[in-house]
């Protein structure tokens, strides 16, 4: 404990007026003693445990399939069931695919649109500044005021 | 002995260098998974069952190995025969250490009045819902939304034998052809559980056999024999009738 905080003497908690501050002041105590105790150890075992997972079924570790199987009319309800899980699965696929433009192109793309607006943006700046200094040499000092679009009240 | 994937893997040997993924985004955490076969002590991991070394993306770690003794785990479907019927649970042997549990309440459609048919001996393709290490597996057959699905009684004019558990993975692959192939001249149904339990049913006794004999032989068989093996035993059956 920090010995330059202030803590109130023993005598003085012990008075009668003094009893809420003397529980509240216990509290704090036992909290903080805790922590002490237990923070290296908890601390220790997040560390370890929070990297690693367990899994003790081979169903998830090499995906496999479910069991229970039916071929050609043998058991229509599975054959059923059967379906619908492949058609769920192709349904996933085909969303997969169906996108036109696959994330890395799309990356691509905008790359070369950046770099054609940096080169825009640069091309504008230059310009007005080519402006400038036209116009500071034709010596015409004032320059015309950018307008500001005022904000024009709707008319009811 | 430090091992690293795809290496023939002892227990206490420790793993070497595990890749993780990292997550982008929010917080980067590194994920590994451990799968069957290995255990976490402290900063590193060790291989506690015989077997080889496999990683799947994203860094999902496990080891393969043969084994016929079932070790129930939650989540998986196994095939069990009913062996005792008592108070409001049925007793299933599922060929682990312990007989599961089976509430009556855990079927489709089931009420406290209205208790399912299940008799001594029947057999059932059930889920494992509860399956820790100091306690008693228990199953259900229906999904969270009480639907029976694919779970449930199997029909007793069936036939059921045993296998490695390995096998039961090796036909479960996506990759594995077999049923595909089978099914393609046959008809047939089947409910393999991850106990090491296949329930087959076909057309006729002799069919059940022949597509039986199929799956066990498949065990020594590569995918790109399966071909061959099926079209060998579709010959025997032709024989036969």
């Amino acid at each position: 404990m920090d010995s330059k905080r202030l803590a109130l003497s023993k005598s003085i908690l012990e008075m009668k007026f003094m009893k809420r501050t003397k529980d509240k002041v216990e509290k704090q105590q036992f909290q903080e003693e805790g922590e002490e105790y237990f923070g290296k150890h908890t601390l220790h075992m997040k560390e370890a445990s929070g990297k690693f997972f367990m899994e003790p079924s081979y169903v998830f570790c090499e995906e496999l399939i479910e069991g229970r199987l039916s071929f050609q009319g043998m058991n229509p309800t599975i054959e059923k069931l059967m379906e619908a899980k492949e058609n769920a699965k192709r349904g996933q696929e085909e969303v997969k695919q169906e996108v036109d433009v696959s994330d890395e192109q799309m990356a691509v793309q905008w790359k070369k649109m950046r770099t054609k607006f940096d080169v825009m943006q640069r091309k504008k700046t230059q310009y007005k500044t080519s402006r400038k200094s036209q116009h500071s040499k034709t010596d015409c000092k004032e320059e015309p005021m950018e307008k500001r679009p005022k904000f024009l009240k709707p008319v009811d | 002995m430090e091992v690293s994937v795809g290496d023939v893997v002892m227990p206490g040997d420790s793993l070497k260098d595990i890749k993780s993924t990292k997550k982008e985004g929010k917080n980067e955490r590194e994920n590994v998974i451990l799968g069957p076969g290995l255990r976490r002590e402290g900063d590193k991991v060790y291989v506690c069952k015989a077997g080889i070394l496999k990683r799947r993306d994203p860094a999902v770690y496990y080891v393969d190995s043969y084994q016929k003794r079932y070790i129930p785990s939650r989540g998986e479907n196994v095939v069990g025969i009913v062996t005792q019927k008592s108070g409001d649970i049925y007793k299933v042997d599922v060929g682990a250490s312990e007989q599961a549990t089976l509430s009556y309440l855990a079927f489709e459609g089931a009420t406290k009045k209205n208790r399912p048919d299940l008799q001594v001996g029947d057999v059932i393709y059930a889920k494992m819902l509860v399956a820790s290490k100091d306690m008693e597996p228990e199953l259900v057959c229906v999904d969270s939304q009480g639907k029976e699905n694919e779970l449930g009684v199997l029909s007793s004019d069936g036939m059921v034998f045993t296998c490695s558990l390995s096998l039961v993975r090796k036909l479960l692959n996506p990759e594995c052809p077999l049923f595909r192939i089978l099914g393609r001249n046959q008809a047939y149904e089947l409910a393999a559980g991850m106990n090491g339990r296949i329930w087959i049913k076909a057309r006729s006794v002799q069919e059940t056999i022949a597509a039986a004999n199929a799956i066990l032989a498949a065990e020594y068989t590569v995918a790109s024999e399966m071909q061959k093996l099926c079209a060998r035993i579709e010959k025997t059956l032709l024989l036969v009738t």
